[in-house]
């Protein structure tokens, strides 16, 4: 085989080629027009160089017009999709100008099959053979169409519209593309119009060949689509990894949400839940697939509908991260409408569907009842050691009962007597039983009171005058504190607001307090045994002080509220223990401090409830 | 010597059981004083009144007990009968060991404080009337010569009316007649009633004797 013979046809192999696999991928990806457009130019540049070898080979000057006419119909379609590209691929160029260029060369194509043997020829005199190649292939003799420059304005017009998009391009910053498509669309198209237009017009004598160098196009745009191909085949990969990573973390998300020990509820702005994970739906009693798409409201008690629903707008108007319902209890209702204390958190998560709200949900009922057993113990331990400290009072409590007994009963033997007499002196009687109604009323309120101390009562909150529990405990101490020689001097303010607390522990406290005093004074000498009960506001907070002059602290105060640790020989040493965790369960602290003096100083402190609007 | 009619004598800080206890004795007609505290008795006790005391043990300042001292110290008879809110047992013996005629706790019977009264009156009356015998039998000491004291001296310590007459520098008819005359004056029958008075007045020894 000759070399022209083989190159015409790899030529035409590797077009056609070339323009099946870009067929290929554009059928398997139909937005990719780019290279339905080179598909086309690929196999309209083989077809061209069919038709180029047909004449190279033509026999007859006949069949070479002939041949010469059909190779207008590749040289047509070549130059449509080449325009079509620019446009499509390089998305620019002029359109006026693409649809002029498209223009003229149909008008030339219509003026080739008019004219006889073609558009580019009036008459074909012969063929003259010459060497290319080193082979001897046809070239013509004729005389030359004057209506085939019509066929030449297009191809300058495609330069020119080839250009104009190349600058846009270029200008566009895509220099790469500019140069790889533009630049060598002109170059090569200048290169083949100049071959054909020199050799048609008889300046040459040399075969039409332009199907050569539009290779060069199809070469360069094949390189360009392959980067693409390239780039999105590299794309699809990094994709693929994505998606596996996206899994991955998707996975992980389940995988973390699923195993919180908490619930956990997401839902919309709207208030509808969208994911919950297992502990939350057996939290909430319902079975998975139920809860997801309710409402966000179904899980909260009636009573809290409404507020909640307008709260959960206001979280939506500024979304942070918090603590639900910060300083209230909250309470979660279950399918069956039973209720269970709750904390939540609440966090704000952006997402394409707008911002979600991510609820933690711990149920706080274990907690909320060891908190309530330990409260118990606690209350059990304090009237343990109220008892412990009544019955160091028992002594003078018992005198200050057996004085209004020992009264009575003498007062009802002297009315036997005088009821026996005759006639019986009623007037005295009288004043008699009065006395004995009055004694008898003294030692029902002692009773009253110790009871009151020694009882396990509920413990209840409510609203206190301290003065008034001091003055009740020192009437109880009283007797002990006389026998002790011991004087109380008080200073109470007498506009003390009132503390919210419970009656009985704040008298055990005070109590312990006074009596703790009263021993540290045991060593003084009679006469300097002074104990002072001081009250005053400040601030919102209420402060009874209580202050002996007697031995003084230890070095490390703060040890005196250790349990168990006594400085009396037969202290059980939880009393000032049990009345700082009285004082704290009333949020408020209790303290000793020495007095610059003498002796030792115990404040304690309890917020002042607002006085009542005169 | 003002009266002979026995009072008795209430002293305890709480008004409620004075009254009571004054109730109680008018309505068993005793005389009853009552006192607040221990100084107001004292600051108006008067000795030679005839009567009791009925005293709280638990006073504030000055209490019972030392109140008891104090009357002792001063010399005085008068019977007690304590009575306590919370005694205990030294307490107790403390209180009868310094003479008290009985120790009784509060709430107290009719039946038993009235007794320990009774008791006391009763000492009382006893005392009282020892000490009217003492008087008289000082009174009648008195109204001896010097002469017959010595004599009275000298007899009871057991001398013969010889050694006494040598004793005195004078005959023994001499001194058998004041020997006489003392007999006479004491109001005794015998040499050993004679004795007793002297005991009673305490006549010491005549010196060298």
């Amino acid at each position: 085989m000759s070399w022209v013979t083989a190159i015409w046809f790899m030529t035409a192999g590797a077009c056609l080629t070339l323009g099946v696999v870009h067929f290929l991928v554009w059928c398997g990806q139909r937005a990719a027009w780019g290279n339905v457009f080179f598909a086309i130019s690929a196999v309209a540049t083989g077809g061209m160089a069919g038709c180029e070898l047909w004449m190279m080979h033509a026999e007859s000057p006949i069949e070479w017009g002939v041949a010469a006419r059909w190779i207008h119909v590749p040289a047509y379609v070549l130059i449509l999709s080449l325009v079509g590209f620019v446009r499509v691929y390089l998305r620019a160029g002029r359109v006026w100008l693409a649809w002029t260029v498209v223009g003229v060369r149909t008008v030339s194509l219509l003026l080739n099959f008019l004219f006889t043997p073609n558009l580019n020829f009036r008459e074909i005199t012969g063929l003259r053979p010459i060497s290319f190649l080193g082979e001897s292939v046809a070239t013509v003799v004729g005389v030359p169409n004057p209506w085939m420059l019509i066929a030449q304005l297009s191809l300058v017009l495609l330069l020119a519209f080839v250009v104009d998009a190349t600058v846009a391009v270029w200008r566009r910053g895509e220099h790469r593309a500019a140069v790889q498509i533009g630049f060598n669309m002109v170059f090569f198209v200048f290169l083949a119009s100049g071959q054909a237009i020199l050799s048609l017009w008889g300046f040459t004598q040399a075969p039409i060949i332009p199907s050569v160098f539009y290779l060069g196009i199809v070469l360069a745009m094949a390189y360009e689509l392959s980067r693409d191909l390239l780039r999105s085949v590299r794309m699809a990969e990094e994709l693929r990894e994505n998606i596996a990573l996206q899994k991955q973390m998707q996975d992980r998300f389940r995988l973390s949400v699923e195993a919180s020990p908490n619930g956990v509820v997401l839902a919309n702005a709207e208030g509808c839940i969208l994911l919950v994970n297992g502990r939350a739906a057996q939290m909430f009693g319902y079975p998975r697939e139920e809860i997801v798409g309710l409402g966000i409201e179904s899980l909260v008690p009636e009573r809290f509908r409404g507020a909640h629903a307008s709260l959960r707008s206001g979280f939506h108007a500024a979304p942070t991260a918090r603590a639900m319902g910060a300083g209230r209890e909250l309470f979660a209702r279950r399918k069956d409408g039973s209720e269970f204390p709750v904390e939540i958190g609440i966090n704000p998560v952006d997402s394409a569907e707008g911002t979600l709200v991510l609820s933690i949900i711990v149920d706080i009922s274990s907690r909320r009842q060891s908190e309530a057993e330990a409260q118990e113990l606690r209350d059990e331990l304090a009237h343990l050691t109220r008892v412990t400290t009544l019955s160091e009072l028992s002594g003078s409590l018992a005198h200050e009962l057996n004085q209004p007994l020992a009264i009575i009963l003498s007062n009802a033997q002297a009315a036997q007597r005088l009821l026996a007499q005759t006639p019986p002196d009623c007037a005295e009687v009288r004043d008699i039983l009065a006395d004995i109604v009055a004694e008898d009323r003294r030692a029902g309120e002692v009773i009253q009171r110790l009871r009151t101390l020694l009882k396990r009562g509920e413990i209840t909150r409510a609203p206190l005058a301290l003065n008034e529990t001091i003055e009740e405990v020192l009437l109880l101490a009283r007797p002990n504190l006389a026998g002790r020689e011991i004087t109380v001097t008080r200073a109470l303010d007498a506009g003390l607001p009132q503390v919210s607390g419970d009656r009985v522990q704040l008298q055990q406290v005070v109590l312990n307090l006074i009596l703790n005093s009263a021993d540290a004074m045991a060593a003084n000498a009679p006469g300097t045994r002074r104990l002072h009960v001081v009250t005053a506001r400040r601030d919102g907070v209420v402060r009874v002080s209580v202050r002996d002059e007697g031995c003084g602290l230890p070095a490390e105060p703060e040890q005196l509220f250790a349990p168990f640790f006594t400085t009396k020989p037969h202290g059980l040493g939880m009393g000032l223990a049990i009345c700082r965790s009285i004082v704290g369960a009333h949020g408020g602290r209790l303290w000793a401090e020495p007095h610059p003096e003498r002796g030792a100083i115990f404040h304690f402190e309890l917020a002042a409830l607002p006085t009542p609007a005169a | 010597m003002t009266t002979d009619a026995p009072i008795v004598h209430v002293v305890d800080d709480e008004a409620g059981m004075r009254q009571a206890l004054t109730r109680l004795l008018r309505a068993e007609g005793v005389d009853v004083r009552a006192f607040a505290s221990a100084r107001e008795f004292l600051a108006d006790y008067r000795a030679a009144e005839s009567g009791c005391l009925v005293l709280d043990v638990g006073m504030p300042e000055l209490d019972g007990l030392e109140l008891q001292r104090r009357i002792t110290r001063l010399g005085l008879t008068v019977p007690i009968v304590f009575l306590t809110g919370h005694g205990d047992i030294p307490m107790s013996v403390r209180a009868i060991k310094s003479g008290a005629v009985d120790f009784l706790t509060k709430p107290v019977n009719d039946a038993d404080l009235l007794r320990a009264i009774r008791t006391a009156l009763q000492l009382a009356a006893t005392r009282r009337a020892e000490q009217a015998a003492t008087a008289d039998l000082r009174a009648r000491h008195a109204s001896l010569t010097p002469r017959e004291r010595e004599v009275m001296a000298r007899v009871v310590a057991g001398r013969l009316n010889k050694q006494i007459a040598a004793d005195l520098g004078t005959g023994e008819q001499n001194i058998k007649i004041h020997r006489g005359r003392v007999m006479e004056k004491m109001g005794v029958q015998s040499l050993a009633d004679l004795v007793r008075a002297a005991e009673r007045l305490a006549i010491e020894k005549p010196p060298g004797v």
